[in-house]
Order: C-alpha cells, then structure tokens, then sequence
C-alpha cells in the first residue's frame, strides 16, 4: 500500500506539478487566514492579527519550500527544475555562454584528436587473437657506463637458430616492404611487396578467406614461388576472382603461384598489397641483419621461458659480440609486439599529449577566470535566492549545475572538432607513417572527452564555487570578493600565459630547426631536376647486361624529349636514404683501414644533371665499362675521413678499384651514424656499369633506382614523357612516382613537418586562449570601474592615462607569465635536445620572437578593450550612480 | 538541512500528528492547536514543521486530505487517518511506550 501511494505521488509531485504548487499555495494561505481569525477572535485588530499571523506562519515561502524538500521524489524534480533554471541562465548570457563552449570545445578537442593517436598507439590491443601472446625481440648491452636496449633484427643465422632451437616460440621474420611490378593480364601495375617467412600468418593468427599460409616447402630457398593476395588487390585487380588459386602472377618478372588470399580487413606489421614467402638463409638479404622478427608464445610456454632457449640458442653470437666489445653484458629479451612497434613513436606521441595538456590547464584557467567574474555579477541573485530560503548547498548545486551543463555541451562539440582535427592530421601525415592501420575515434575516446570536459567542468568550477561560499547577504563582502578575484584572476593570467610561452618556445625551435634542414646546402643544383622512380627488383634485372642496356635505352630516349638537357640514373639521390657498404683502404699508410660508406651506383651523367661540383680528378665516362679498371668517384667527407683531406684521386680501395675524382659533399638521410635528418657523410660512387651481378640481385629488393632529367625551364607533360621514354625500354617497368627534388626533401623532412604543424598548432590555440583570457579581465575591469574611470575623467585625468590605469592589470600578469614562462622553459625544453638541429636549447633568436609575439598578443588584448574608455561620458557614469 | 535529533523528534511529531487525528478529521491550524492541548501546551508546532511531516505522511498513506469548510466559512485542507495510519498509530503508540517506560527506568537506576 505505501508503495503504491508513494508512486502515485511521486508521479503526481513530477507530471502535474502545477496543481501539486496550487494546492500548496491554497493551503498556506488558508493556514494563514485560519491564524489571523483566531487572532482577531483573541481580540486583536485586523493590523495586528495579519502580523501576529504572519510571525507565527515564518515566511509563506520558506514553509512551501520546506514541504518540497520533505516531497517524495523531489531530487530529481530540484534538479529537473536547476536544469531549466541554468539553460535559461546560459541562454540570457550568450556572451559567456558561447566564450565557454568555443574554449571548452578547442581545448578538449585538441586532447580527443592526440588522445585518439595514443589510444591507437600505446593503448589499444593489436588487431589479432591473444595479442599479449605476441611478442617482438630486443637486444639489451649493458656497458659499464651505459644500458642499452633496441629492437633486434636478425640476419639469417640467428633466424635459423630461433626457428629450429627456441620451442616455446612460434617465430616468424619479414624481410620488408617495398615496391614491385606486378603484370596481370596486360597491365602492369606498381604495388607493396611484403616478403614473410612461412608461418608469419600463424603467428598473428591470421586466417586466408581464401586457399592456405605459405608452407614450409615454399619458405626454403630456391622453393617454388608463391604469393598471397590482400583482400584489396585480390578484389581490384583480380575481381574477386575465386578461381585465381593455383593461378600464376607475374612478379617482379617471375611467375608466382597465387595460394592464398587474406581475409577482408586483415593488416600485417608488413601492410602489403602482396605477400611471397622471404626464403630465407644466410647468403644474400641472410647475410646481414635484415629481418624483423615476430613471435608468438607457445600455449604452456612462459615468456622466461622462451628468453632462456633463445639466449641459449644465440650463445655463440652472444659471445662474439662481448669479445669484440670488453666489458659489455649482452641479452636477449622478449617485448610485447605493440611495444615494439610504436616504441620509436612514444616519446613524440607522450610530448603531444603533454602540450595538449598545458592547453587544457590553460583553458581552465580561463574558464576559472571567466565563471569567477560571472559569479560575482550574480552576487545579487545569489542574496536573493539566499533570502527566499534557497539553502547554501542548493545555491552551490545550482552552479555545479550549470558547469556541468557547459561541460556537456563543450564534450559533444569537441568530440567533432577532435574528430576533425584528426582528419586533418591524416592529410598531414605520409602514407605508412604510422605502424597501425588506423586511428578510430572509439568508445575509449568517447569516454576520455567526455571524462576530461567534465574534470575541466568540476576544475573551473571548483574555484568560483569557493568564492561563492564567501558571499554574505552583506554587500561589503561582495566587493571584497571582487577585489580579490582580480589577483586570483591576475594569477590565472600569468599561470596560462607561462605555458604559451613554454609550447611558442618549443614550437619556435622546432620551426628554427626546420628551416635549417630546408636551407641546408645541397652540394648541387636541385632546380630543374625531375626524377622518376622504379622498381628493378625483376629477376631479368639480376643480369648486368640486361640492366645495363635498359639504362642506355632509357636514358637515350629521355635525352630525346624535347626540352630535356641531360638525364642519368643513379642510386640513390640527394635527400635519400643511400645504400651503406662497407669500404676497406687499400694502400698507403691508412692501408687495411675499413668503415661503413653510401654506396651510389650512376651512369656518367649523373654529375653533370645535378650540377655537382667535382673538387679533383674527374667523373666518370662512357670508358669506364665491364671490361676496364674499376673506378670510384669520393666526396669530400670520404677524403677527409679517410685521408685527412688530402687529394684521393689515385688511391685505391676495395683491393682492385681505383679513385679517380673528388665531389663535393651532399645532403643525406644517413644510415651510417645519424645525428640529423639531413647531413653529409663518406660516400663512393662507381659506374652503373661495373656493378657485380650479386650485388644487383641484392640492392634492388630495398631501394628502387631514380632516373634523373634536367630541364631549362618548365615541359608540358614531362612526367608522362619519362614514362613513355622508360616505356620504350622496357614495357613492362612503369614508374613508382615522380617527384621534385623539393617533393623528395619534403618526404624526407616529413616527421619534422609534422612535429611543427602539430606542436605549432598547439602554440597557437595556447596564444588565442591567453589572448582571450587577457582581453576578458581587462574588458572585466573596464565594466566594474566605470564609475571610478568617470570620476578620475572628471577630476582631469586624459583617456589615456585611464586606459593605461586599467590595461594594467592584464599587463601586468602578462609580464609575469613570460618570467615564468621563460624559467619554465629553462628547464622543460631541454627534452627537446634530440629532436632539434641547427639551432640550440637556448636560442636567442627564437626567445627574442616568443617575447615580440606575446607582447603583441597582450597588448592587443589589454588595448582592445580600454578602447571603450573613450565612450565613457564622465558626466553620465556620475550621474548614473 | 535538519540536524542530528531528527529521527526522535520526527518520529515524535508523526505520532502527536496521528493521535491528534484518531478522534476525527481536522486542518493544519487544527492539529497545531490539538497536539497543543493535548500536551499541556509543551509543543507548539510551527507551520515549517508541520506542513512538511503533513505532506510526507499523506505520501505514506497514513493520512488523506480533502478540501472542506472550516467552523467559520473558511476554505480549508482538512486530513483525516487512513486504515494504515490507524496501524501506525497503534504500532507507533507502543513502540512509543516501551522507549518511553525503557527511559523512565533507566533515569531511575
């Protein structure tokens, strides 16, 4: 029975809530007539009856109040009705309530975009059954002095010892991507090859939709030639076509029996169009470390397991290394595969979202500064509600309320805008630049949005909640209150603006660095130059004279179009990631020296198309062939490594070659010892010509030829001329791409492009939100002085002695911020040692433009606002008082 | 809100509501003047108390009210008990007397 009484008024109490309030009201007033008659029974007039009455009754409103809180349901009805009360609050301040939105939605989206980058990154399992089971391998050297520890890649002998002696692994190796012509039918097209060993599929558990993994037989070298499709090429390419099993593909000029293809959606480490079993042993790609390894763990099996068969199966290698390096302890250890293959993208990601942070602390910042002025404003309202009997907790609720409200509000609209940005930062970002297929906006991200609105919420909140307590039905207080909100606010300002100046300082290196890279000089002339890109990675390739004679033909053709003045091919070029061989001097006192060098194969006019400056000696010619003395052009860098500087022409390294000239240095993505995307390093070149039929096998598998023309001035349809001209040499080698010097720098320099477009960003919204946050305390302080600014007008001060008075404070708190700031940053971008070059920690230049910008930013931020100053009529403000 | 005695005070103010209802139907003014009387004028209970113990007993179901005239012509809202505030008034009642004689004893050891 009380169950059912209560849920009728429980439903009375929320749906006719207007009969229910009516009700009341009657009975109140009834109680009170009831009262002032018994008064006048007792003998009292009518004027003190009513008040006799009235005293004892203890305010009308305070008991109906009273007998809503005791309701049954009345929570949810209180708060039904603060909802109300704030949305129409919110929609009577469009001002605020927009300034707060815009603020929230910027800086949260901001963390949902780099959120969403390292949930997909660090956080999110890899795409394949029992992901912990899936593992990678590091190296760890312990030296006396230093500890350290990188992913291993294996050559074939360790390959070979993993697979056969290490049980409680399933191990697979890859060999790479890279591209490769693939003819079906009649077309030709360029696709990504992923060279796998054969249980590569099982170890990630990926199952084919069609046909099987590659077996054992097809992984031994010299073994038949097999291929696996993706679901896309097989879909595109081949239509879908469920009889294309145990069909042939021509691959790199080979027939390729198809025995699988992968399911829809499936992605591999590799993420190739096509897969063929590795093959590997320890000649060729086997020779050297070469292949990334994946592992699965064994059901039953430990990790300690498997790391103590693997150190014991690697023991020789273990102690060949420690004999040529004393001192130093080498291990072998397992690494969860996600770790393995994002750990060189996790410092980056965590140093986003740490500025992304800062970004956050700042927008609080504002929104505590913004919600504070709007606090005090209803200082009245707050009074009265207080006097009407609205409890202090009630009064607080409703203010939680409203936060909550914008908080919710500013969630959803970031949640868009992050997912915006984050489509945005795709378009930045190279094709394969990240190790995952993509980065979804999931229910984690969701809840990250939403969680870290409402903490900005409860944080901005939390601090004008506190002044609130402050407020007594006595004014003074209030304009106590306000006196302080302005050094609270004043603290707020410096607060935020100290983080500007540490992300508009790290934004300024970042940037310093980058046109340093880009002004690099070249060591040649990359204007006019046009390269084109194929793969040779073709089996009729392996043969010298046939390469030998696709480059005559095709470069003679190029040298045939019409505005073309010369055209070459070389491997590889300026701005590339060059081949490292190792190089042994042969005579003279540094005789028996050897080292790491860039190897560069090209045909003679090589030199002469990129306008290379040749220091000594000559460069090559059509003479230097198969049959005559092997020769070598050195750069700069290689003479004075190996000779002090002095002329190598005449020298002879590699037993038998012969150095016969000198070119000056040019930049490089170094393989050797990088300390910089871009430099310059010892480098050989020999004649295309004199190229050994292993080392063409070999080299082309990893990096594709360019062909090279100069041009004087700008060809209508150069790039599909080069392709006709490839065309007419071989049909069958379609160009992977085309490219500027400028494109291929630009490739090159895309990760620090990157950084400077996502760190820049930052620095940017951090700069508008302080903007912001100045030009709202000034603008504040203009509006509640008015009448102070009237007087001291009409005491004889100028309007720009006032507007100085007032900009003041934002001034001033910005000038504390950039000392702050600059302390900071002392410190925190000494992080960025490793990602900057060409320019220091503390840079004078860049310290110099951050102060120059944020003095702009804030005095155009005070200026704007004390503009109004001059609309102030003194006479009107005294009036108005 | 209201501080810690609540619990005795409320359970009190139930049950002087209660019995001042067992003898017929009365309005708000009513019931005040009632427990008034029938407590030799110790509790004089204000209309801030007593309309919200009014309203949360009627959402109990252990009063129901209705609109009617008063001695004098007045429109007013009068509550009488319903058959489970009779229960609770009994239950309450003796409840109320083991507390009360409970107390007595130990106030006399």
């Amino acid at each position: 029975m009380p169950f059912v009484s209560k849920t009728r008024s429980f439903l009375r109490n929320l749906l006719s809530t207007r009969s229910v309030e009516q009700d009341l009201d009657q009975e109140v007033r009834s109680h009170l007539q009831l009262l002032i008659d018994e008064n006048i029974r007792a003998g009292m007039s009518l004027k003190q009856a009513e008040r006799a009455a009235r005293m004892e009754l203890g305010g009308a409103e305070q008991v109906k109040e009273q007998v809503r809180q005791a309701r049954f349901g009345n929570w949810l009805h209180s708060l039904i009705s603060d909802c109300r009360f704030g949305l129409r609050q919110l929609h009577k301040n469009p001002g605020f309530t927009l300034t707060v939105i815009l603020t929230l939605a910027l800086s949260v989206g901001a963390n949902t975009a780099i959120f969403s980058l390292v949930n997909a990154l660090l956080i999110k399992s890899l795409p394949y059954t029992h992901p912990q089971r899936l593992g990678t391998i590091y190296t760890r050297k312990a030296g006396s002095t230093m500890v350290s520890e990188d992913r291993h890649n294996l050559d074939g002998e360790r390959w070979e010892l993993l697979r056969d002696n290490v049980p409680a692994l399933l191990s697979a190796v890859s060999g790479g991507t890279s591209g490769v012509n693939l003819k079906a039918d009649s077309r030709v097209q360029y696709v990504r090859e992923g060279r796998v060993s054969a249980h590569y599929f099982d170890v990630l558990a990926l199952q084919p939709v069609l046909g099987r993994n590659f077996s054992e037989d097809e992984d031994r070298p010299h073994g038949p030639k097999a291929a696996i499709l993706s679901y896309s090429l097989w879909r595109n390419t081949f239509e879908a076509d469920p009889g294309i099993l145990g069909q042939p593909i021509l691959l790199k000029g080979e027939p390729h029996i198809v025995v699988g293809v992968l399911s829809q959606g499936a992605v591999t480490p590799s993420n190739a169009d096509v897969y063929t079993a590795l093959q590997p042993s320890r000649e060729g790609a086997g020779g050297g470390s070469n292949f990334d390894v994946i592992t699965r763990l064994r059901d039953g099996a430990t990790w300690q397991q498997a790391d103590a068969e693997l150190n014991r199966a690697w023991a020789a290698q273990v102690q060949h290394i420690e004999k040529h390096n004393p001192g130093v302890r080498v291990t072998y250890f397992s690494v969860p595969l996600q770790k393995g293959e994002t750990e060189s993208l996790r410092p980056q990601v965590l140093a986003l979202m740490l500025s992304a942070g800062f970004i956050l602390l700042i927008a609080c910042a504002n929104l505590a500064g913004l919600t504070l002025v709007r606090m005090l404003r209803r200082t009245s309202e707050v009074a009265t509600r207080l006097a009407l009997g609205a409890s202090l907790w009630q009064i607080q609720r409703q203010f939680w309320i409203e936060n909550l409200l914008l908080a919710l509000v500013g969630g959803a609209v970031s949640i868009g805008l992050g997912f915006l940005a984050l489509k945005e930062l795709f378009l930045l970002l190279p094709e394969h630049f990240l190790p995952v297929a993509s980065v979804p906006v999931d229910a984690r991200v969701l809840a990250f949005a939403l969680v870290v609105s409402v903490l900005t919420s409860v944080l901005f909140g939390m601090l004008p909640a506190l002044v609130a307590r402050k407020v007594d039905l006595r004014s003074s207080m209030a304009n106590r209150a306000v006196a302080a909100s302005v050094r609270v606010r004043q603290l707020l300002i410096a607060g935020e603006v100290a983080l500007t100046v540490v992300l508009l300082a790290g934004s300024g290196l970042l940037i310093r660095s980058l046109i340093h890279l880009e002004t690099l000089p070249p060591g040649f002339n990359p204007n006019g130059v046009m390269v084109a890109k194929a793969s040779l990675d073709d089996v009729r390739y392996h043969d010298p004279a046939t390469f030998r004679q696709l480059l005559h033909e095709s470069i003679a053709a190029m040298r045939q179009i019409p505005g073309v003045q010369n055209a070459a091919v070389g491997l590889t070029l300026p701005f590339e990631r060059a081949v490292n061989d190792g190089v042994t001097i042969s005579d003279g006192k540094e005789a028996g020296t050897q080292d790491g060098a860039d190897l560069f194969y090209v045909t003679p006019g090589y030199f002469e198309t990129l306008q290379m400056p040749v220091l000594a000696g000559r460069v090559f010619t059509d003479a230097d062939g198969t049959d005559t003395q092997k020769v070598a052009v050195v750069n700069r860098s290689f003479a004075r490594k190996f000779y002090g500087g002095s002329n190598p022409v005449g020298r002879y390294i590699n037993k038998d070659i012969v150095i016969v000239g000198e070119v000056a240095d040019v930049s490089v993505v170094s393989g050797l010892e990088p300390v910089a995307p871009l430099m310059s390093e010892q480098a050989m070149y020999v004649p295309a010509a004199q190229v050994s039929a292993k080392f063409l096998s070999i080299v082309h598998v990893w990096v594709q030829p360019d062909w090279i023309v100069r041009t004087a001035g700008p060809v209508e349809g150069l790039t599909s001329q080069m392709q006709r001209a490839l065309a007419a040499a071989d049909p069958n080698l379609p160009a992977s791409g085309f490219y500027s010097m400028k494109d291929l720098l630009a490739r090159t320099l895309a990760t620090q492009r990157i950084y400077v477009a996502l760190l820049g960003a930052m620095a940017a919204l951090a700069l508008l939100l302080s903007a912001v946050g100045i030009f709202a305390l000034v603008a504040n302080t203009v509006a509640q002085r008015t009448r102070e600014i009237g007087i001291r007008m009409a005491l004889g001060s100028t309007i720009g002695q006032a507007m100085v008075q007032i900009g003041r404070s934002g001034a001033i708190a910005s000038v504390f911020g950039i000392v702050f700031g600059l302390a900071l940053s002392a410190g925190a971008l000494r992080v960025m040692r490793s990602v900057i070059y060409g320019v220091g920690v503390y840079d004078a230049t860049t310290v110099l433009l951050v102060l120059l910008t944020i003095a702009a930013i804030t005095l155009l931020a005070t200026a704007v606002p004390t503009l109004r100053i001059a609309r102030i009529d003194p006479a009107r403000t005294l009036r108005e008082e | 809100m209201s501080p810690e005695p609540t619990t005795l005070l409320q359970g009190t103010l139930d049950l002087l509501i209660l019995k001042s209802l067992a003898t017929g139907e009365l309005h708000g003014l009513g019931i005040s003047r009632r427990i008034e009387q029938i407590t030799g004028g110790t509790f004089n209970v204000k209309p801030g108390s007593l309309f919200p113990a009014l309203h949360r007993m009627e959402e109990e179901g252990w009063t129901s009210s209705f609109w009617g005239d008063s001695e004098n012509n007045r429109r007013a809202k009068y509550y009488r008990l319903t058959k489970a505030g009779r229960k609770q008034l009994e239950s309450e009642s003796k409840r109320w007397g083991r507390i009360s004689w409970a107390i007595a004893q130990a106030l006399e050891a």
